[in-house]
């Protein structure tokens, strides 16, 4: 187990390297600038020496390698760089925001996996029934819809017109609760998909045909086989729509105000802050990689063969 | 004096108004204070002396972030909302004036050549960590500035003194004309004779203590001479200050604790005020529709004009944009009173030329070019192009000057023969696409005021196209008006030639002359002392403001 | 059972979208640009304008079927990049392995570890607004859930004997390919791609609001659902077209998806993206 953990570890190393490469690439070709951002109000033109200055001072005036080499160094010691928005350590603001995030996301994931899978469960059970039918119309309803959209109708339905929820803002689980909805439903809708189809094919599946036969009770048959080789396959979906997640929630935070990292993204990438995005990006990313590490050790767990596989 | 719902702000406008008004205005003016008046004596507004205590939750509604809590790196208008709660400036602006006024000194005597100011501190300003302010703080501040290392945006308005180039240029270690005669008194030589008020009331001029600043402190728990301290910043989300117990104005603030909740996204904003979870709320167009619609919310707008002047500036390397013709042709071919009253929602005043009113220059009976199609194709046609021709407009996403806009013309130039392409770009880029001089046509709104001069020297030859001459405008006879209008001692004399530049500048329309904004904000029932500022109308001074007791906020 | 009835409620829904698209000069009433009358603006649904004006005082009817041209273009043209980067970087890596192979997974990963959206934004940002870098934000971003089927389908392919046999025949990889490989695993990814082209859509939308959308005037659901959103009180019916155009279409793809899986790829019901 420990030798799987460090091999997944060490294997995390070439793609954060990988994508370090391609964001800095990326954002070194962006058009605009920090300070053109900084007067984009037009409260007042910016003067040009004082501009100039700017980029001297943030170093955007050496050569593309120069600047990358001082980039790799920089995060070989774990160093993010300096925002230069606020002239603070991006680990800094980045760590500000990990919280907040987090939050949402487990919130948001919670709720799905909490209602998403015995949903699935139960519509898979009954093939065809009512339940099924709807809960399945519901599933894909629920992955048609703009983000944003829902997140706006909830928004108005909870916070303004029944007046049950705050609309906005952090800190207490009753702002949690709308962004987590908004965020919630799509993992939600593909999870119960893919229950409901992994518990069918399970059903049908040789083995559990055979446990019937030798008279093992429904009960059983459901929680021991059904239900251990279903969770497989929905581990899967799971540790795979975190990244999707950590995507959408860039949506949902900015519309409700939350101060997560995907809100310190957006508003990085409109303000050129380019330190601070590639923080926030290498972080995100190392966030999924961590997740589908843990869903991989739990694999293990739930199922040893796996292991022998692996290695 | 800047709570505007006072008697003696209306009497002030008056005297203000005094100046420079022909009589026939004499009935308006006496029209607007007379409502001022019954509007102050009528029920529902009973409540006039300002009640001490609760919490305001204002919101910072220009994005989801602050930029930097050391204000002075930054000059946005998102960070001055949270300036006015934390920090001082030497100079404040008087909203019921429409002028600078001394704020951390008590008075200030001006030499006779109208170059060296001496200026009596405060003796009563103290710094959040409870340090008295001294002339040794202004001098620290200014300094800093001109640092030629960093970038600081402030550079431009201390540059005023005499010795801060050389500062900057690294040629000296100390600014030359500033002198400190005692702890509060400060002798600052300037090298051109303007009212230093307009230059040493930015936020990004604001006077910081320098033990904090060098700590580092200031990014995290940045302390200032402003009426409430820093509690803390959730970054992304909020920022709260509470009362400032040693504030210099007796009595003030009103309130004990100030929330500036971060909120970028409009909708969400419309959502949080109908619900009272916010107590102030910039509206856009569509917004301000809304709320004058809903008998619930209509009793709470303040609107202001605003010193911002909305243009599409025309390139005049683009040849058609070279004849004056053809830029006059386009002034008349757009109907932006149609513009401004359906799309904009009235929330913008028609722009007649560059100065926006309530700016001395600013000339009533100037009108806007007139709607006028036919005339449009006539003045093409003398310059050479009978069929129109094609053009690209650079323009951000921005709904009161941007994308919206630029959509609403393309009908209208049509009909003229001029098709129009439009370019979209992030905001972020706009800016400089502009300075680089990379547009054939762009949009944008440009702070016009509050001084009259400089707002007019932007268009001066010797102004570089960086520094805010995009359209590269060349007029030795605007040139010389614009001069003498800075030298002008005389009121009437300044007044005159400030009118006449911009009489030239309407002739020669360098630019499309779209509107001057006007800024609308709404406001929960309980929130009082608002001040209608039109530098900036959310940049509130909230020493003055105040909640009645029904405020559901704690 | 449910699978047929996806299939034709899913198909009859796109179907619509695209004859929208394909006839919008027809079936528009109004020029979705041009026609502008800012005196006629934020007009209600009616018998002038079906679905009302919006606040330009064009007729949101004829910016709807005209979007579907942009909305559909921008899901099939982003889909069809993506499942040929996906396909060529996948079939090869499979069936040719090797340090090939180990190139095409590294590079894989990296691409699955940035978030789609997050990514496409990013190369927004970079290109600028508009048609084009929309195109290519998302062709280039959400192909690796495809690359992933096409290398296991063509690792499981190439050890059956009429692979082996083409190849003893003198066959060259190009051949085998496109001739024996790819024939046998359309199924999967051609249901990949059609849940694809729904998510494009919902791309589209998410970066307009984040304000990094189309360039106008020409008009996408996205753009015209996301201009909408400070304007629902007072004029629901600006956003509740687009919305529906939206909701409707991305509804048909994933129901024409399910569909096709189920007539398709049966034995893999539970390997969704």
């Amino acid at each position: 187990m420990l030798r799987l953990i460090l091999a997944r570890l060490l294997a995390m190393i070439p793609t954060i390297a990988g994508v370090a490469l391609i964001i800095f690439v990326l954002f070194s070709v962006i058009p605009g600038s920090f300070a053109s951002a900084l007067m984009d109000d037009g409260r007042g033109a910016m003067d040009p020496e004082v501009a100039a200055r700017m980029r001297a001072a943030l170093g955007l005036d050496d050569p593309l390698i120069v600047r990358f080499g001082r980039y790799m160094r920089q995060l070989m010691t774990g160093d993010l760089g300096t925002s230069f928005r606020t002239g603070e350590p991006v680990a800094r603001l980045v760590g500000q925001r990990i919280g907040a995030s987090l939050e949402l996301a487990l919130a948001a994931m919670g709720f799905a996996m909490l209602i998403g899978i015995p949903l699935g469960f139960y519509a898979a059970l009954r093939p065809g029934s009512l339940v099924d039918t709807l809960a399945m119309i519901g599933a894909v309803s629920g992955l048609s819809l703009p983000k944003f959209w829902l997140g706006l109708m909830l928004m108005y339905l909870f916070a303004v017109h029944l007046q049950w929820l705050p609309s906005f803002g952090y800190g207490g689980w009753r702002h949690l609760v709308l962004p987590a909805l908004a965020l919630g439903v799509s993992p939600l809708a593909l999870l119960a998909r893919t229950t409901r189809a992994s518990v069918l094919d399970v059903i049908n599946a040789d083995f559990v045909r055979t446990a019937r036969s030798k008279g093992m009770s429904e009960t059983r048959v459901v929680t021991w086989h059904v239900a251990r080789n279903a969770l497989l396959l929905v581990l899967t979906t799971v540790g795979l729509q975190f990244g999707a997640l950590m995507g959408q929630a860039v949506v949902v935070e900015k519309l409700f105000s939350w101060p997560g990292l995907g809100n310190l993204l957006v508003e990085s990438v409109f303000q050129r802050d380019i330190p601070a995005v590639q923080g926030s990006i290498l972080v995100l990313v190392l966030f999924f990689l961590v997740i589908n590490m843990l869903v991989d050790i739990a694999y293990v767990l739930i199922d040893p063969r796996i292991a022998v596989q692996a290695s | 004096m800047r709570a505007m719902s006072t008697s003696n702000t209306s009497l002030a406008g008056l005297a203000f108004a005094r100046r420079s008004m022909p009589p026939l205005r004499w009935v308006l003016v006496g029209l607007v204070t007379l409502c001022a008046v019954v509007a102050l004596v009528s029920p529902g507004r009973a409540q006039t002396t300002p009640r001490t205590g609760g919490v305001l939750r204002m919101t910072a509604p220009y994005g989801s972030t602050l930029t930097s809590l050391d204000i002075h790196t930054t000059p946005r208008a998102q960070d001055g909302i949270v300036a006015k709660v934390l920090h001082r400036s030497l100079y404040a602006w008087d909203s019921a004036k429409n002028v600078p006024v001394l704020e951390l000194a008590k008075s200030v005597s001006v030499s006779t050549d109208g170059l060296v100011h001496t200026f009596k501190l405060r003796d009563d300003a103290y710094f959040h960590n409870g340090r008295k302010m001294t002339a040794d703080d202004l001098i620290w501040t200014y300094t800093r500035l001109m640092d030629g290392t960093k970038g600081f945006p402030g550079a431009r308005f201390v540059r005023l003194i005499k010795g801060a180039v050389d500062v900057e240029k690294g040629q000296a270690k100390e600014i030359a004309g500033l002198r400190k005669i005692d702890d509060l008194t400060l002798e600052m030589t300037i090298t051109d004779k303007v009212n230093p008020g307009f230059y040493f009331i930015d936020d990004v001029t604001a006077i910081l203590p320098r033990e904090v600043v060098e700590s580092g402190e200031m990014l995290t728990k940045p302390v200032g001479l402003g009426p409430f301290k820093f509690v803390e910043h959730v970054p992304g989300s909020r920022l709260v200050a509470t009362r400032w117990e040693k504030f210099y104005k007796p009595g003030k603030p009103y309130l004990d604790k100030v929330v500036v909740l971060i909120m970028g996204e409009a909708a969400a904003r419309d959502a949080a005020f109908r619900s009272k979870e916010i107590d102030l709320s910039i509206l856009g167009p569509a917004q301000y529709v809304a709320y004058q619609a809903d008998p619930a919310l209509k009793d709470g707008i303040i609107d202001v004009a605003e010193f911002f002047t909305r243009t599409m500036g025309m390139n005049p390397a683009f040849k058609p944009f070279a004849d004056k013709r053809v830029r006059q042709a386009i002034n008349h071919a757009i109907d932006a009173d149609l513009i401004i009253k359906r799309l904009v929602k009235d929330k913008a005043v028609r722009a007649s030329a560059w100065l926006p009113a309530g700016l001395d220059g600013f000339d009533a009976a100037m009108k806007p070019y007139a709607f006028d199609p036919e005339k449009a194709k006539k003045l093409l046609a003398d310059a050479g192009f009978p069929n129109g021709f094609e053009f690209e407009w650079t323009t951000s996403q921005n709904e009161s000057w941007g994308l919206p806009i630029v959509e609403a013309v393309i009908p209208m130039l049509a009909k003229v023969g001029i098709t129009l392409k439009p370019k979209l770009i992030e905001a972020a880029v706009l800016s400089e696409t502009i300075t680089k001089g990379d547009f054939q046509a762009y949009i944008w709104s440009n702070s016009s005021g509050p001084d009259p001069v400089a707002s007019l020297k932007r268009f001066h030859s010797a102004t570089p196209h960086t520094a805010g001459n995009y359209v590269d405008f060349k007029n030795p006879a605007y040139d010389k008006l614009v001069d003498e209008a800075a030298a002008a001692t005389d009121a009437a004399v300044r007044t005159e030639k400030l009118r006449a530049a911009n009489a030239i500048l309407y002739d020669e329309a360098p630019v499309w002359f779209f509107n001057y904004n006007k800024a609308v904000m709404a406001y929960q029932p309980w929130v009082k002392g608002l001040q209608r500022n039109a530098t900036e109308l959310t940049h509130q001074y909230p020493e003055d403001l105040w909640v009645e007791a029904t405020s559901p906020a704690q | 059972m449910a699978g047929r009835a996806n299939l034709w409620i899913g198909g009859g829904l796109v179907a619509v979208a695209v004859a929208a698209a394909l006839f919008a000069p027809w079936i528009a009433t109004h020029d979705p640009v041009l026609d502008a009358n800012l005196m006629l603006s934020e007009e209600p649904p009616g018998r002038a304008f079906w679905f009302g004006t919006d606040t330009q005082g064009r007729d949101i009817w004829s910016r709807v079927v005209h979007g579907a041209r942009i909305s559909l273009t921008v899901g099939l043209v982003s889909q069809a990049m993506n499942t040929i980067i996906g396909t060529v970087l996948g079939v090869t890596a499979g069936y040719w392995g090797g340090w090939w192979d180990d190139v095409v997974s590294a590079f894989t990963n990296i691409l699955l570890a940035i978030p789609s959206l997050i990514f496409a934004l990013a190369i927004m940002a970079v290109l600028g607004p508009g048609l084009g870098s929309l195109l290519i934000a998302l062709g280039l971003t959400n192909w690796t859930f495809t690359a992933r089927i096409a290398r296991a389908q063509a690792l499981a392919l190439k050890s059956q004997g009429y692979v082996q046999a083409a190849r003893v025949m003198g066959y060259g990889d190009l051949a085998i390919m496109m001739r024996e490989l790819l024939p046998n695993m359309a199924g999967p990814l051609i249901v990949i791609a059609t849940l694809g082209i729904g998510g494009a859509i919902l791309s589209e939308a998410a970066l307009s609001f984040l304000g990094l959308g189309i360039r106008p005037p020409y008009p996408s659901w996205g753009s015209m659902l996301s201009d909408a959103r400070d304007n629902i009180r007072v004029v629901p019916w600006l956003a509740a077209f687009p919305g529906l155009a939206i909701f409707l279409t991305v509804l048909g793809l994933n129901l024409l998806g399910d569909g096709l899986r189920d007539l398709l790829d049966p034995q893999s019901r539970s390997r969704q993206p």
